[in-house]
Parts: structure tokens; C-alpha cells; sequence
């Protein structure tokens, strides 16, 4: 039989979020119905397989469950469940109910995800520092004992612009240890860092269209370990936005200025390098503020920097092209697509919606983002 | 040598579960009747191949029927072949019935898998647990894995130990017959059981291995007992995904399923306190039934060395065995003449002897390095390759040297009269391409049968018209 493999699942848990997605279609109980079993789908297929929740409450994150832990004594067993997923189930229901009575009204901290996606690659690597390992520290991490690592991020908070350093550390420790992150966005816009950070470990990102159908959109895109992604694609993103955060204001900008020794990323052009402390010469300031655009970039908010073009409209089926053509256009790697012209929709709908009355089930992957400076995050 | 310990994982991860062949070969109502039970949806779904579960999982959730090509669309272009594949295994099992246009799951299943999942139903199909007996508690996982490891490690004990005049433990009569159905075991002309060539390749197995396969035999008994395969199986599947160390109750057990107690108590799969016991706690061997690894408690004696491997093979064919557990002992002894033996630590040499006795047996040269592979002590994997090659090539040299000597029958022709009669009796055998050997200095060659005929005939002829 084939081997096991380790998923990590971070929850966004912040209740004010969670508050608004409830108007939208999408209250937490549901939410959380459909990713136990998702969960449960992950166990399902091998019995060797780990798994560890993480959640993010507002100010703190937490481990919710871990498959290392052992079963409560007390715990009954029904006959008509496995034991395994009634143990699962029983530990994150009650931990997310306890985090969230003790949570303080008036705290309006943003979620704790970085802190969480952080406790997330230090759980894996901990994993990955096995016994045999240890015994001999010369030899390779054996990857017999955990293949493919994934990560999965279910995010519904927007960009926080402080963030952007933990997130791309996250992301460079995260490739040292060969872990791919997927990320969904629930609810609420587009998030440019948690997109970027699957972009660069190999993992998918997607922006929940239909709420209703999220466990089958869940299953189809994050379950598949990359050995099946291989024979069976998964939605990739066709446009990734690549702007990153200044160190100076945490602004998320279009064209940045870069600290030739330290590569440091700054808004604007500075004599001083804020963390180096490198000087640059008069002449260079001068000419890097001449050649600025007219209109400088303004400090966007983190929500209003992803302009989507024609939202909302996903294109069902493989109408138009032939099928191929849409499969290929859902796996083109995010730098191909620099023009602003191509069709945006990369929508595989699973069955029409005018059809066979399987509307609830039929899903659109892929998200029409633009990027409105295509090369790159910095000149 | 490292490639080849590649090309096992490999086999290993391309060949199906052997129960699948199995289940590929019951009639369809046979099967939708066990997909009504989730507990046998939920392990016949971990049996499935990677892929084959992801295709399951992509249509367990959709309603109605879709489209085999938006399906397809999907599969990158180098999987096409892997996918077609998956697609026909599913529907030799029923799961997927086999249909150009549509694709859609079999009902019952997907029914009975996402019941599984959510844990709804009322079919009580992962056991009845017991309830608490504070006056008798049911025994812990040590005492469970210890029971489950006796019962296996007599079974093979007996299998090893027969024909050397040692008299180990009997199995009962049940294991007896079924190693004799099997053909692991034979009795000839009515003397005490033997272990056949299957019995001695089945030994240097993985105990994962050897459990299916004398499981696979069991199942085919029950056939011919009349037993209802259904439950059989049923049974087992729910033994695989139960808790261990818990103890369930067999009050909602069928009568077949009650029978079947007794047999996998003897091969040490459930744990019982009496025979006629109201309860039961399944032990290791059961619950892993359908993971993968690590398999069994079998892996290394009771208190012996570490926990991997116990093997270590110098270049001079020395062997090494850090053990105290005489089935491994007795293990060693098929392929390795033993020198001496220390409280933790039998020491052997790899003889061309010991070998050849080994292959007589049925054993071949891979079996033989490959259960040195996986049974190398962890200081063994240092080594890059795993095991001296030289040894390796040895051993696989005395394979080959059994194989020195062809026999095929046919005829010698010799004492021809003149050259020219025999380079012309010679060119004719050559055209018919039945020469074996020739030698033109004796004037003699050896043909075989199939041409004797027509080469006396040829003869014949000459002799009655040498002038034609």
C-alpha cells in the first residue's frame, strides 16, 4: 500500500469575521461541518495518515487537535461512527467553543494566523525530526518518514500589511522543509501575501465562490496529495499578485524602491537604509525621485488592492474552448499570464447549473485577479 | 544494492492489496450487499490506490451523474493511461459502474461511504462496544499485542520447526487445516505435516503479508462451508476499523459472524476471556488489518532489540542477529548455517551449502536478499549500498549455478561411414533447426525429439537410393 501523509490545517477563527460571513451564506457551524469532514475524507484514506488543526482566534492560536494525541479515556464509542473521527471531531469542537467563551468582547485584535501558520511548520518539523533522524544526524531527512508535508490554510481575514515579513519567513521555512501550502479564502477579498505564499511552495490557492459547495471544492482541490496532483490537476492560480509590503510604512505598494545590499523594500527613495544602515549617494535619490511616476503610489489599505476584473461571473463548463484548452489554462503557472487581455476565467464548472438540478454542487474554481504591475514587486 | 530496494518500494506501491483480486472476483450483488455496511465501504476505500481514491472522493459528494469528459479534463496529459486504469479497477469492483458518458458512484456505496464519514446510520456496522465490567476490566494493549503475537508466532513456529524433529506447540485443528489448504504445509502419504516450497517462501514474507494470505484462504473456505461471504468479510472489515484496546460486545453479531470467533481467536486476530465469553477485544493483528504500517507486534520478539531490524551481514558472509526469538532463529536457519548462539545474538555464516539448501527448498536468491533488506539492523543502513554487494552477487551466483545444468531429451547420431555422409545428414538437421550439440572431429551430433523423425527418414532415404 501506499504511504502516509501528514496535513496541517490552520482555521481562521475570528469571531467579527465569522459574524459577516454568517450574512452571506456561510455561518461557522456550517463551515465547520463541512471541513470535519474533509477532515475525516484525509484519515479516511490511509490509517497512517496525521493530521493537526491549528486555530487562529483574534490576539492567540492554539493546536485544536493533533493525531499524536491520545484518545480520551472517557470518550463513548458509537457504533456507527469510526472511532478515530468521533475523537477528532469531539477535541476541535470543544477546544473552538472554549477559546471562544474565554475570548474578551471588547478585543479587537486582527487574528493570530501568521502565529498560527508559524506553530503549523514548527509542529511539521518536529514531525519530521524523527527517531531515526536523531540516531544519525548525517544522513538526509528520511522521507520515507513524511512525505509530502501539506499545509492548508483556511483563511477568511483580509491582508494585514504587518504581516508581510512573517508570511514570507513562513514561506522560505515552509520551502526549506518541502511543505506546500494551499490556501482557501473563505470570505472576504482576495489576500495577496497568503496567495503569494502558495505560489512559492507549490500549493493552490482559491477564492471560495460558491460557500454552499465548499466541502467539494475543499475535497477536489486540497485533498489530492502532490504525488496525485500530477495525474489529476488542481486549480492553480492563473494571475498572481506580487506586490509586496514596504518596510518603512507596511504599505503594500506597486512599485517599490530596494536597498541594493540588503534588499530591503521601502515606499519611497531613502538616503538611509532604515535596516542596514547603507548611505546612497545624492545623485541616486535624485534620480529615482525624477523617475517616479506622476501619481505616486498612494498607501493603499490592505482591501483595496486587489482590483478584480468582472467579478462574480464564473463561466460554466468547457463552453467555448474544448476541454483541454480549459485544463490546461487551470494549471498555467502564474507567469505566463502578464497580459492584461486573456480571458480570465479559468472556471471548471463540475455539471451545468440549468441542467440536471445539481446546482448546489457544481463547482467554479479559479478566481479572475489582475495584477495591475505585472513584472514583479519592485524595480 | 540501492536500486533494487527502489524496485520494491516500487512493486510494492504499484501492486493492488491482495484482497482485491478477490473482491474484483464476487458477483456484483455479493458486493453492493457488503457496500450497505460503511465500516466495509470505509476499508475497502483504504485498500483502493491513491488515485482510485481521489476519483471516489471527487464523486462521493456530487448528486447526480457527471459528464466523463469534464472529468477528464482534469487529468494532466501524462496521467491518461494511470487514470484509465483507476477508472477500470473501479468498475470491476462495482464502485464505479463502467459507463462511456456518465460518472457516477454506486449508489448503496456512496451511501455507505458518506454515512462513514459522517458517522450517521444506524447500522452499527464499527462494532457494539461492551458495556464497562468494573469487576472484570478488559486486558490492556501490552497483554492484547503479547496474545496476539503467541498465537501468530506458534502458527509460524510450527510451520518452521516441522520436519526437524524439534516438536514446537500445535496450532489447533483449524490452523492445521487451513496451512494444509493453503499448501503451505503438505503430509505425505499420511505422515506428520511438511512444510512445502510455498510454506518457505511464505515465511520470509512481511507479517502484513502472511496475515492477508492466510486470511485470502480462509475467505475461500468459507465459501465452501456455506458461509455467507458477506458477513465473513463483514466481519473482518469491522474487526479493521475498531479501537484497540476496547472491548465490544457480540450481541449484535450474525450467527456466521459468532462462528467465526473461534477461528480468528486461534489465529490470534480478537482476544476473548472464555471461549463461550459475551465480549471480545480485537488485538493488533486485527485493527491494522487495513493500514498499511506498522504492521504487527510480530516485528521483533517479545524484549528483543531494537524495534526495525536485527540484521547485520559483514562482506566475509558473516551474519550477525542481535535476537533472542527462536522464530527468527528458526528464520535464519532456512538460508544461514549457524555457528553460535548468545543469550541476545546468533552468529552464522552464508555457506554455498546453506544457500543452495535454501534454494532446494523453493526459497529464491531475491526472497533471500530481500528479507535481509528489510530486516537489516539500523546500523546496516549507513551502508550505501545496503548490503555488501559482494555477498549479494554471491548469493545470486549460486542461484544461477542451479540452474548450470539443461536437460532436454533427444538423440544422438553417430558412426557415420564417410565425412560426406555426415556433413550431409548435418546440413539437412541444420535446415530443420533441431540441432542441439554437434562435434565434426567425432563425426556425431545430437539432435532433438521433435526432428529424430524426419531425420531417420532422411537417412532411410539415402541409404535405400544413394544415388539420388
Amino acid at each position: 500500500m501506499d504511504a502516509s501523509s501528514h496535513l496541517s490545517v490552520v482555521l481562521d477563527l475570528p469571531p467579527a469575521q465569522w459574524h459577516r460571513a454568517a450574512h452571506h451564506g456561510l455561518p461557522l457551524s456550517d463551515f465547520l461541518s463541512h471541513v470535519l469532514v474533509f477532515l475525516h475524507a484525509h484519515i479516511a484514506a490511509n490509517a497512517e495518515n496525521s493530521l493537526a488543526v491549528f486555530g487562529a482566534f483574534p490576539g492567540s492560536s492554539t493546536l485544536l487537535y493533533s493525531s499524536a494525541d491520545p484518545v480520551p479515556e472517557h470518550l463513548p464509542i458509537h457504533p456507527n461512527s469510526y472511532p478515530p473521527f468521533a475523537a477528532l471531531d469531539h477535541a476541535v469542537n470543544r477546544r473552538i467553543h472554549a477559546h471562544l467563551d474565554a475570548l474578551d468582547d471588547s478585543s479587537a485584535d486582527p487574528s493570530a494566523l501568521i502565529a498560527a501558520i508559524t506553530k503549523a511548520l514548527c509542529y511539521v518539523n518536529r514531525l519530521s525530526l524523527s527517531p531515526a533522524a536523531n540516531t544519525n544526524p548525517s544522513a538526509e531527512r528520511d522521507p520515507s518518514v513524511l512525505p509530502d508535508p501539506r499545509l492548508l490554510v483556511l483563511s477568511v481575514s483580509p491582508d494585514l500589511a504587518t504581516s508581510y515579513i512573517p508570511i514570507m519567513n513562513s514561506v522560505f521555512s515552509a520551502q526549506k522543509l518541502k511543505v506546500t501550502i494551499d490556501v482557501c479564502q473563505v470570505f472576504g477579498p482576495d489576500t495577496v501575501f497568503l496567495q503569494q505564499a502558495a505560489h512559492l511552495t507549490g500549493g493552490s490557492y482559491i477564492h471560495l465562490e460558491r460557500r454552499d459547495a465548499l466541502l467539494q471544492y475543499l475535497i477536489m482541490a486540497f485533498l489530492p496529495s502532490p504525488a496525485i496532483r500530477n495525474v489529476i490537476a488542481v486549480p492553480t492560480q492563473d494571475k498572481v499578485d506580487f506586490r509586496a509590503a514596504c518596510f518603512c510604512h507596511k504599505n503594500i505598494v506597486d512599485v517599490g524602491f530596494v536597498c541594493s545590499v540588503c534588499l530591503s523594500i521601502f515606499c519611497q527613495p531613502v538616503p538611509v537604509c532604515s535596516t542596514c544602515r547603507t548611505k546612497f549617494p545624492i545623485k541616486t535619490l535624485q534620480r529615482l525621485n525624477q523617475s517616479r511616476p506622476p501619481l505616486p503610489s498612494t498607501p493603499n489599505g490592505p482591501g483595496a488592492t486587489t482590483p478584480r476584473s468582472n467579478p462574480g461571473t464564473p463561466r460554466i463548463g468547457p463552453g467555448g474552448t474544448n476541454g483541454t484548452a480549459v485544463a490546461r489554462s487551470v494549471s498555467t503557472s502564474a507567469t505566463t499570464a502578464a497580459s492584461g487581455e486573456l480571458p480570465h476565467s479559468s472556471t471548471i464548472g463540475l455539471g451545468t447549473p440549468n441542467g440536471n438540478g445539481n446546482v448546489g454542487r457544481s463547482l467554479s474554481m479559479g478566481t479572475p485577479v489582475t495584477n495591475t504591475s505585472p513584472n514583479g514587486t519592485a524595480r | 544494492m540501492p536500486s533494487l530496494l527502489r524496485q520494491t518500494e516500487q512493486d510494492k506501491k504499484n501492486t493492488p492489496h491482495s484482497l482485491l483480486p478477490f473482491l474484483q472476483s464476487q458477483s456484483q450483488n455479493t458486493l453492493t450487499r457488503l457496500y450497505q455496511r460503511p465500516s466495509s465501504c470505509l476499508s475497502i476505500f483504504r485498500l483502493l490506490a491513491p488515485l482510485e481514491r481521489q476519483i471516489v472522493m471527487n464523486l462521493l459528494w456530487l448528486e447526480s451523474a457527471i459528464a466523463a469528459s469534464t472529468m477528464a479534463a482534469w487529468v494532466q496529459r501524462d496521467g491518461r493511461k494511470l487514470y484509465e486504469e483507476s477508472l477500470a479497477n473501479l468498475s470491476y469492483l462495482h464502485i464505479l459502474p463502467n459507463s462511456a458518458a456518465k460518472l457516477a458512484l454506486n449508489f448503496t456505496f456512496k451511501t455507505s461511504l458518506r454515512q462513514a464519514l459522517t458517522g450517521g446510520g444506524i447500522s452499527g456496522s464499527f462494532g457494539v462496544p461492551a458495556e464497562k465490567d468494573d469487576k472484570q476490566p478488559g486486558p490492556d494493549i501490552e497483554a492484547l499485542d503479547s496474545f496476539a503475537l503467541e498465537r501468530w508466532e506458534t502458527i509460524l513456529h510450527y510451520m518452521v520447526s516441522s520436519g526437524t524433529g524439534q516438536n514446537p506447540t500445535k496450532p489447533s485443528q483449524g490452523v492445521l487445516f487451513l496451512l494444509q489448504r493453503s499448501e503451505l504445509m503438505n503430509s505425505f502419504y499420511g505422515g506428520p505435516l511438511q512444510i512445502t516450497s510455498a510454506g518457505f517462501q511464505f515465511l520470509l514474507h512481511s507479517p502484513h503479508a502472511q496475515l492477508w494470505d492466510l486470511l485470502l484462504q480462509y475467505l475461500h473456505l468459507a465459501e465452501e462451508r456455506q458461509m455467507d461471504l458477506v458477513e465473513v468479510l463483514g466481519f473482518l472489515f469491522m474487526l479493521s476499523t475498531m479501537d484497540l484496546g476496547r472491548e465490544y460486545s457480540i450481541e449484535n453479531l450474525s450467527t456466521t459472524q459468532k462462528a467465526m470467533l473461534e477461528d480468528l481467536r486461534d489465529y490470534g486476530l480478537i482476544w476473548q476471556r472464555r471461549p463461550n465469553s459475551r465480549r471480545f477485544s480485537p488485538t493488533r493483528l486485527g485493527t491494522t488489518l487495513t493500514s498499511s504500517s506498522p504492521p504487527l507486534p510480530t516485528t521483533t520478539g517479545v524484549g528483543s532489540g531494537p524495534k526495525e531490524g536485527f540484521i547485520v551481514l559483514e562482506t566475509n558472509y558473516r551474519v550477525y542477529a542481535y535476537t533472542d526469538n527462536p522464530l527468527q532463529t528458526a528464520v535464519l536457519n532456512l538460508f544461514v548455517s549457524l555457528k553460535y548462539r548468545f543469550p541476545n545474538l546468533v552468529v552464522g555464516m552464508i555457506t554455498r551449502d546453506s544457500v543452495k539448501k535454501a534454494l532446494m527448498n523453493g526459497i529464491t536468491a531475491d526472497q533471500i536478499i530481500s528479507y535481509l533488506i528489510t530486516h537489516a539492523h539500523p546500523q546496516m543502513r549507513k551502508n550505501n549500498p545496503l548490503l555488501p554487494v559482494t555477498v549479494q552477487d554471491q548469493i545470486r551466483l549460486w542461484e544461477l549455478e542451479k540452474n548450470r545444468l539443461k536437460s532436454s531429451e533427444g538423440y544422438l547420431y553417430t558412426s557415420f561411414t564417410s565425412q560426406a555422409d555426415y556433413e550431409l545428414v548435418l546440413n539437412y538437421a541444420k535446415q530443420l533447426d533441431v540441432i542441439l550439440w554437434e562435434n565434426t572431429g567425432k563425426r556425431c551430433f545430437f539432435g532433438s525429439l521433435e526432428g529424430h523423425s524426419r531425420i531417420k527418414e532422411f537417412i532411410e532415404r539415402r541409404t535405400q537410393n544413394p544415388n539420388s
